[in-house]
């Protein structure tokens, strides 16, 4: 098989495509075939790797036009046609270069994002909007000696989004941030729902503020790609749908301008 | 020089792991000036990946017989772990710290698992007595890290992230700051500190099949010993019994804590007749050497594999208890532990060893500090209990942070000069790295040494063997030098990124090396074939490595002991 890889360095006008024959392993990953590549072909090749569990984040890619974490993605049920994911069409997976996703993998940075080198991308911007959202615990009151107490039912929603592993794939699959650099994007606004559902936390709906504009949580078209690509199962979509609601059922009730 | 600017701070904390993280709040806390050095993202940092949970003795579940765990049943179970090897002083601080380290954790907004009446809920792990373990689903070090980073930013303490730290700035005895190398731009910096924290985890990627992020290279030690801080107890290194054929990647022991069997190709629950009593949920250096065992005896799968079936437990308690094992052995291994046993074999796990650090976190080195999986301030002796290193990193995270704090008045303010001359080292250190001939390619020595090193120092050894490891990994050292990466430039460079670590790994290879050949007693995880016994006479005691004249050199130091005495270890 191939493995077609995105190279960029800076000064470089357009990006090249760089093709690698692998004799894949069985069970080999994106991961693995790239770290083949670099230690037989090309030292240079520069992408980001931690855990290669699926578990911290750091190697989130386009692979075959797809957002995906490259140490979950094996090559064999790639060419083999499986887990084949429709998205809602953006811009940044329209075709660059023909391949033939039965004997060839395409992969590519992340979109969305400016990229540094090959297929690490400057994260900055995606991190910032994280920090924007003001993600961190505000209690009610003084803390009790022991902990607060907490229903397993509420721990299980909570659940659904701090799995979350901030590797951005969603942000490269939102057709919004594509076109609005300003469009908080599916991960930060999943991060402030899960902090307006914490039972434990004080602030109640005045969370949603922060992303009570137009860059926020009204900026979202409902494509639903943050959800199909998340490799964690979290569905932003669906923090951005009941947030709206919340804030229209607050608004209509008088309860806000 | 493509050196850049020299930064000032009160306290440098070289990790962005949970030990890091815990550190930097309690250094913000009490107004110094510090920073976190991190050579990933912190949230790529290893402490994401712990799934099973954190050893607490809350008793919000009850023991057998309803009786209520306490702080001290705690250390007992740590100290007959650690097969007597642990420093009793330092686990009787951190058992009877670990209930407010959990519930801090809980106010600070991180989401733990919950018994029905609401209280953070506990399952029973490893040669614990109690169901001890508080856990967050398969996730606790994920939603650990990130609650810690979240009160992190909201502090605003600065965090440089993507640096690698190449040297500690040693002078006149004392550890002043270190430079780092920014991999983005290839820049060298310089830092300036009255105190170090050295947080940067264990050293697990010596070894083929490990369990531990691929980052975890063991940076931290090797800088610290060449920058003169001795290492302790480095032969210890545990083996999980249970990590995915294939990957290695980790199957939590609470798999096994809710139900989860062994078995081997006959279908025999094995384990009953290594550990009678604690049968699955024996300690984790019993289980590994069982599993080998039963390959060296022929009924393991081929390849190398037993089962570890849990489909008794049913989907929903699956699903609830162990979502994420779950998803593991559906993407790596393509097997749905709901209908079908897991394959596993044991794997490097855990570095028990590490910079040895007095009961306060300070190394020798005045101005220098260690904490976490990096440092080795004894709880865990030969063998560390599941559980209880998450505990460690937060425990000690914001004590050993506490001890700088109380130190500081009496470090001097930090020489910007030695840092200068430091930096200078290291720019031309890398240049000569990039400029090396020999066209050795890196991969051949590190598959070769990490070969080498589960070979010959894994879960069974003896002396042939061990001479023999050595022998190659002193070839694999010469051989270094002989290593000329491709790629020449200094930014985004994975080669020499690559190259920076094997060096280190190198070096500690050899120390692993000799002081297990020095022990001549089998204790916790170190299990030599030619010594089977425990040996207290000769081996109650930390073993030492220190560079002399560019030599390493061993030595020891007593084990402090206390309310437990040596026993017999059964389960
Ligand atoms: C798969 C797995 C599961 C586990 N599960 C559990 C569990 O359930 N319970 C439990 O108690 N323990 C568990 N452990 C052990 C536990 O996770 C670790 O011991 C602990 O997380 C270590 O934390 P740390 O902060 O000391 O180091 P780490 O989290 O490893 O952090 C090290 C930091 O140092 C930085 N660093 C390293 N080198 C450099 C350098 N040269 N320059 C700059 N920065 C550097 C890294 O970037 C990183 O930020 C598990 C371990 C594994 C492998
Ligand atoms: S929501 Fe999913 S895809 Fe988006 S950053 Fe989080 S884990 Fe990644
Ligand atoms: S390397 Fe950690 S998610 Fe892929």
């Amino acid at each position: 098989m191939n493995l077609i890889v995105y190279r960029y360095h800076e000064g470089m006008a357009e990006p090249r495509y760089d093709r690698f024959e692998l004799d894949p392993r069985p069970g080999m990953t994106v991961l693995g075939a790239l770290f083949e590549v670099q230690d037989r072909f090309d030292d240079s090749l520069a992408f980001r790797y931690s855990c290669r569990g699926a578990v911290c984040g750091s190697c989130a890619m386009l692979i075959n036009k797809v957002p995906r974490l490259a140490c979950r993605t094996q090559l064999s049920s790639l060419l083999a046609g499986k887990n084949q994911v429709s998205l809602s069409f953006y811009p940044a997976i329209e075709e660059t270069i023909s391949w033939n996703p039965e004997k060839e993998v395409l992969v590519e940075p992340l979109p969305h994002l400016p990229v540094i080198r090959d297929l690490i991308v400057d994260m900055q911007a995606f991190f910032q909007k994280y920090q924007f959202v003001e993600p961190v615990a505000r209690p009610t009151g003084t803390p009790p000696e022991d902990e607060r107490l907490m229903e397993p039912v509420a721990v299980r929603e909570l659940e659904v989004y701090t799995n979350c592993v901030l590797c951005a794939a969603c942000y490269g699959a939102c057709p919004v941030d594509g076109k609005n650099q300003d469009y908080l994007g599916p991960a930060a606004l999943a991060t402030l729902y899960r902090f307006r559902i914490d039972p434990r936390d004080a602030s109640g709906t005045v969370r949603l503020d922060r992303a009570d504009t137009g860059n926020g949580w009204w900026a979202c078209e409902f494509h639903g790609n943050c959800r199909t690509v998340c490799p964690k199962g979290v569905p932003p979509i669906l923090a951005i749908g009941r947030a709206r609601q919340e804030l229209k059922s607050e608004k209509k009730r008088g309860e806000r301008p | 020089m493509r050196t850049s600017t020299i930064h000032s701070y009160d306290v440098l904390i070289v990790g962005g792991g949970l030990t890091g993280l815990r550190a930097a709040l309690r250094v913000s806390d009490a107004g110094l000036k510090g920073a976190v050095i991190s050579k990933v993202h912190p949230l790529r940092s290893h402490s994401v990946a712990a799934q099973g949970g954190m050893n607490a003795s809350l008793g919000n579940v009850l023991g057998e017989d309803g009786r209520h765990d306490s702080w001290e049943s705690h250390a007992y179970d740590t100290v007959k772990g650690s097969d007597y090897l642990a420093d009793q002083d330092a686990v009787a601080r951190m058992c009877r710290q670990a209930p407010a380290a959990v519930i801090e954790l809980e106010h600070m907004g991180m989401v733990w698992s919950r018994l029905e009446d609401g209280k953070i809920a506990q399952r029973p792990f490893g040669g614990a007595g109690f169901p001890r373990t508080c856990y967050a689903a398969d996730r606790t070090g994920h939603n650990a890290l990130h609650t810690l980073y979240q009160q992190v930013l909201d502090r605003k303490i600065p965090i440089y992230e993507e640096f690698f730290v190449l040297s500690l700035v040693n002078h006149d005895g004392r550890c002043g700051g270190c430079t780092a190398l920014e991999i983005m731009t290839g820049e060298v910096h310089g830092f300036a500190a009255k105190a170090v924290l050295m947080a940067t985890g264990g050293f697990g990627r010596i070894f083929s099949r490990s369990t531990n992020a691929l980052i975890n290279t063991g940076d931290g030690q090797a800088l610290a010993l060449r920058g003169g801080a001795p290492l302790k107890d480095m032969e210890f290194v545990q083996f999980h019994p249970t990590t995915l054929f294939g990957t290695n990647i980790l199957i939590t022991e609470g798999a096994r804590g809710e139900g989860g069997i062994l078995l081997n190709r006959k279908g025999e629950r094995f384990m009953e007749r290594y550990a009678p009593t604690s049968i699955d949920l024996a300690p984790r250096d019993v289980v590994a050497r069982a599993i080998v065992q039963e390959f060296e005896e022929g009924r393991g799968f081929d390849g190398g594999y037993v089962h570890l079936d849990l489909h008794h437990l049913g989907e929903d308690r699956i699903r609830e208890r162990l979502p994420g094992i779950r998803q593991i052995a559906i993407d790596f291994a393509g097997v749905d532990p709901v209908t079908d046993p897991i394959p596993v074999q044991p794997g490097q796990h855990y570095s028990m060893g590490g910079i040895d650090v007095d009961i306060d976190g300070a190394t020798p080195v005045k101005g220098l500090y260690a904490a976490g999986e990096c440092a080795c301030i004894s709880v865990h002796g030969a063998n560390r209990l599941g559980g209880n290193s998450l505990l460690e990193t937060v425990v000690f995270g914001r004590l050993v942070a506490g001890t700088i704090v109380k130190d500081m008045p009496s470090l001097p303010e930090p020489d910007i000069e030695p840092v200068q001359s430091a930096m200078e080292e290291a720019d031309a250190r890398i240049g000569q790295i990039l400029e090396q001939e020999g066209g050795t390619p890196l991969i051949t020595v590190m598959d070769a040494l990490k070969e080498t090193m589960f070979e010959s120092f894994g879960i069974f050894r003896d002396v042939r063997s061990m001479q023999a490891g050595l022998a190659e990994i002193k070839k694999m050292q010469e051989k270094v030098s002989q290593i000329s990466p491709g790629f020449k430039e200094r930014a985004v460079n994975p080669a020499l990124i690559r190259y920076l670590e094997l060096e280190g790994m190198l070096l500690l290879a050899e120390v692993v090396a000799r002081g297990a050949l020095a022990r001549e007693e089998s204790r916790g995880s170190h299990t030599r074939t030619d010594h089977p016994d425990r040996d207290d006479s000769r081996f109650l005691k930390h073993t030492l490595a220190s560079i002399r004249e560019g030599m390493i050199e061993i030595s020891y130091q007593p084990v402090r002991l206390g309310m437990f005495e040596p026993k017999e270890r059964v389960y």
